[in-house]
């Protein structure tokens, strides 16, 4: 096995119907893990309903750096008997299984030899804590006992959890996790992984995609969110909506995407970061709102979080099937920026510099992510909030627009769209003395005026005014990023973009004891190409591999276009899953072993 | 305190000679003049249309936004800028066909801004073809055997939606409209003002005459109570007009067909729009409290 043998490290499958508390269960022991200094990684598959699908919940634990999921798995928790049927195979030889041995589902059922079978009782002594709904914490306390670790800081975490409900609700769960941590503690004897809390461990953060998104828009200053309920996006409503008062940010839930994409328009227009977010099909209702940006020249920062389409798709799972797609969306020509983020700390840089970029740029930026990314947990270091800053560019936010010449045109009069070096403008906002700017949607001339923008001129002019914005950006976005050996002196060179960063990272480390070095470049702004940068990488590569999660091969077809070279190999995957780091590293050591 | 003649400082129209479009922007920018509104306490938002080329015919802070559109792109300018009064002008294809589902939500919101709509029962700039209002019948090249709908009707339905501002209005009466558009803008939540302004080059039918020889004003009927929101609604009902009906079997009411005073707005649901939103973001939002809740 390519993934760190068995005792190293711990991953915890729990499986059942959707409605059985899974995802708040395996959150509560992650938060438990992190809080006793222990890394971890989660993965949350569920299919697109509210009652009775099949739900897991992976949770993986390690006293070390993780990047990623992965598909081995320790302890399984089967809280049904479909979990048994589905997910047994993923054990490894050695591995747990937690069942209930009274569930008359599971009576013809019997573990195979290579498997510890640990049979809870889960059902009954849930209801002696006080209800059968507490079946998962019943799990979770046997989990912990396997591994030899305490239950209290799960209590502390089952207290946090229903911290908002009546006090015997926590201690009847805290009861549920003590019972099944006492069922399991002879089973532990023979198991073999001990996790131990990490004494003095750093400040951690445990976050997923959507809220490392979140936190950064708030941290840029956000003043104004609007979206229309999507997955995976949606979770991202519920974290500006939830911060609207505290933060103070007007969140609104819109009619359709068309008004939010509108309204974030209309936001720029008054001067507040405004941003907002949805899957490939709500920004299908965005995109003509979004070409209004650009020729509007405004600032807006839309978020464009990927699940395997077209159309509705698979809602809950996870692709990187949408980069051609933002980089052409909206008719006509403009300048944008898109950026995508590979892990949830990127996620927080990139978001607040996204608004930096939009205010400089006067232009639209995408933060393009996916399920993977929105979905899914992970322990990070703590946000650099030292870090950010806030610039607004060329902006007048009030006062008199006299003082500032370069914004006048020959008669005085204030010029939205004048002339400029970089193309950028000085941007006056509604309420600035003598600065009666008007911003629009047709082709326009200096002052702003729709049938002045007709003639060839002035259509060219303010044309390439708009498209000399790339020109800036190449200076100001975040160049790739580069891991692993020097590309001349790896045996393999990979290229990626976005959530492939974790399983990629993995595979790395796990190829080191194979003797395989790998280089590996990160796209992070995928427009403007760093087609320069990219282009060296792959030349100085002995055999060179393009990872992405489509089936067309979007990255590769950019690196053709942009950089007039191709690589050697390429590793694609459609099927809703992202990549896991056993299939990376066994892709990289085939290509490594052709070199 | 700017002037008519600086309101109407921009570029010269270029509307049909007859267009109702000019007495609505002579009504609109004298109405602006004697308010005292400062350039820079108002913005105006336009979606695309004949009418929408009318940004360039005023000096006002604005966007010229989307066709369909204007409602969402003023609701951001609205909901982030409490110091802006909100101004949004609209065609009838362009905010009740194509806008038409920002219109039921904006009026329900009660967002407090103006929403004028230039109602010429036909589309305009693309030469002529029906409309959301068009009348049931009528003959346009879209629908050369008649227009197979019945008519939009926007009072209606803003009544019906909540709205706490709905009034009707005719271009071919200056007057009346500016009176119309000075209690619009005194409104405080979401005020619907839907103009007949006739389309000289492309509705043959509903043409100034005949308005002229079919409106008559709310304010002149007896009895008439804009505060009772089912009478309202009753009344909206005359917005259909047979084609060809003669001048005393179908009169239009003009005026305000309802009002609510003191309403609550969207804006007063939201206390922390207690400044424009630009000033949240001059530097860092401090989220060291909220990163806490993620440790």
């Amino acid at each position: 096995m390519p993934a760190p043998a068995k005792g190293s490290e711990l991953r915890v499958k729990i499986g059942g119907e959707a409605g059985f508390g899974i995802k708040a269960a395996g959150q509560t022991l992650a938060r438990s893990f992190v809080a006793s200094g222990l890394e971890i990684f989660d993965l949350t598959e569920y299919p697109s309903l509210i009652r009775g699908g099949h739900n897991t919940y992976t949770l993986r634990v390690s006293p070390s750096a993780i990047s990623s999921h992965v598909e081995a798995v320790d302890v399984l928790v089967a809280l049904n008997r479909e979990t048994i049927d589905l997910h047994l195979e993923e054990l490894v030889d050695g591995g747990a299984i937690i069942y209930d041995p009274d569930d008359k589902e599971n009576a013809d059922w019997q573990a195979p030899e290579r498997l510890l079978a640990v049979p809870v009782p889960l059902l009954s002594l849930a209801k002696d804590a006080g209800g059968p709904i507490m079946r998962n914490t019943v799990a979770l306390g046997a989990v912990l006992a396997l591994v030899g670790f305490p239950v209290d800081p799960l209590a502390d975490g089952l207290r946090a959890q229903f911290a908002h409900k009546a006090p015997e609700i926590a201690e009847q769960n805290v009861a549920a996790a003590t019972a099944g941590h006492e069922h399991a503690v002879e089973a532990a004897a023979t198991f073999g992984i001990t996790l131990e809390p990490v004494p003095d461990a750093p400040r951690r953060l445990l976050v997923d995609g959507n809220e490392a998104i979140g936190l950064g828009a708030l941290a840029a200053g956000i003043g104004f969110y609007a979206a229309y309920p999507m997955t995976p996006a949606s979770s991202l409503l519920h974290f500006m909506a939830a911060h609207e008062r505290d933060a103070g940010v007007v969140v609104k839930h819109t009619e359709d995407e068309i008004a939010a994409m509108n309204m974030v328009v209309g936001a720029a227009f008054t001067g507040a970061r405004a941003m907002c977010a949805s899957a490939g099909g709500g920004f299908a209702l965005m995109v003509e709102a979004f070409g209004m940006a650009g020729v509007s020249e405004s600032a807006v920062v839309v978020g464009v979080f990927t699940r395997p389409g077209p159309a509705t798709g698979l809602p809950t799972w996870t692709e990187q099937s949408d980069l051609r797609y933002v980089l052409h969306a909206a008719q006509g020509e403009f300048p944008r920026v898109v950026l995508a983020p590979g892990d949830r700390v990127d996620a927080f840089n990139l978001t607040w510099q996204a608004f930096n970029l939009a205010d400089q740029l006067q232009t639209p930026v995408v933060i393009l992510g996916d399920s993977y990314l929105s979905d899914n947990r992970q322990s990070v270091p703590y946000f650099d909030l030292d870090a950010v800053v806030v610039d607004r560019g060329k902006l007048v936010a009030e006062g008199d627009i006299a003082k500032h010449p370069d914004a006048l045109g020959q008669s005085g009069e204030y010029l939205r769209y004048k002339l400029a070096d970089y193309g950028v403008s000085v941007r006056a906002l509604p309420g600035v003395k003598g600065a009666t700017q008007l911003c629009n949607s047709y082709e326009h001339d200096e002052y702003g005026h729709g049938s002045a923008g007709e003639p060839a001129a002035t259509r060219v002019a303010q044309n390439e005014k708009r498209m000399r914005k790339l020109e800036l950006a190449r200076n100001l976005v975040p160049r790739p990023a580069v891991f692993g050996a020097e590309a001349a002196e790896a045996d393999v060179a990979v290229l990626f973009f976005g959530t492939t960063k974790g399983p990629v990272l993995e595979a790395i480390r796990w190829l080191e004891p194979d003797g395989v070095t790998v280089a590996a470049m990160q796209v992070v702004t995928l427009w403007p190409f760093p087609a320069d940068d990219v282009a060296v990488f792959l030349g100085a590569a002995k055999r060179s591999i393009i990872i992405e999660g489509n089936y067309t091969g979007q990255l590769q077809g950019l690196v053709r276009e942009q950089c007039l070279r191709d690589v050697d190999e390429t590793l694609h995957r459609y099927d809703g899953r992202p990549f896991s780091p056993e299939q990376v590293y066994a892709k990289l050591k085939e290509v490594a072993g052709n070199a | 305190m700017p002037e008519v003649a600086e309101i109407q400082r921009a570029l010269a129209p270029t509307w049909c000679p007859g267009c109702g479009n000019f007495n609505m922007q002579k009504a609109l920018s004298e109405v602006l003049a004697e308010s005292g509104m400062g350039f820079e306490e108002y913005a105006m938002v336009w979606g695309i249309g004949c009418h929408g080329n009318g940004a360039d015919f005023y000096r006002s802070q604005g966007f010229h936004g989307l066709h369909g559109r204007a409602l969402p792109l003023a609701t951001g300018i609205a909901l982030t800028n409490p110091d802006l009064k909100v101004i949004v002008e609209m065609g009838d294809g362009d905010g009740y066909g194509i806008g038409g589902n920002h219109f039921l939500h904006s009026v329900r919101r009660n967002i407090d801004m103006v929403a004028i709509f230039h109602n010429n029962q036909i589309y305009g700039l693309t030469t002529g073809q029906a409309s959301p209002t068009s009348d049931q019948f009528m003959k346009t090249p879209s629908t050369p055997g008649g227009v197979v709908e019945e008519p939009v009707n926007p009072v209606g339905v803003a009544v019906a939606q909540g709205a706490t501002f709905v009034a009707r209005a005719f271009a071919g009466d200056v007057e009346h409209l500016k009176d119309l558009y000075r209690q619009a803008l005194a409104h405080k939540g979401f005020a619907v003002v839907d103009v007949y302004q006739p389309c000289v080059t492309w509705n043959k039918i509903n043409t100034f005459k005949w308005f002229r020889d079919r409106v008559y004003k709310l304010e002149e009927l007896e009895g008439y109570d804009p505060t009772d929101r089912t009478a309202a609604f009753k009344l909206s009902m005359s917005t259909f007009h047979e084609l060809t009906c003669a001048p005393d079997e179908c009169k239009i009411p003009i005026g305000v067909f309802y009002r609510e005073e003191d309403s609550f707005t969207y804006q007063d649901g939201l206390p922390q729009l207690d400044r424009p939103m630009w000033k949240r973001a001059v530097e860092p939002r401090d989220i060291g409290t909220i990163l806490e809740k993620y440790e």
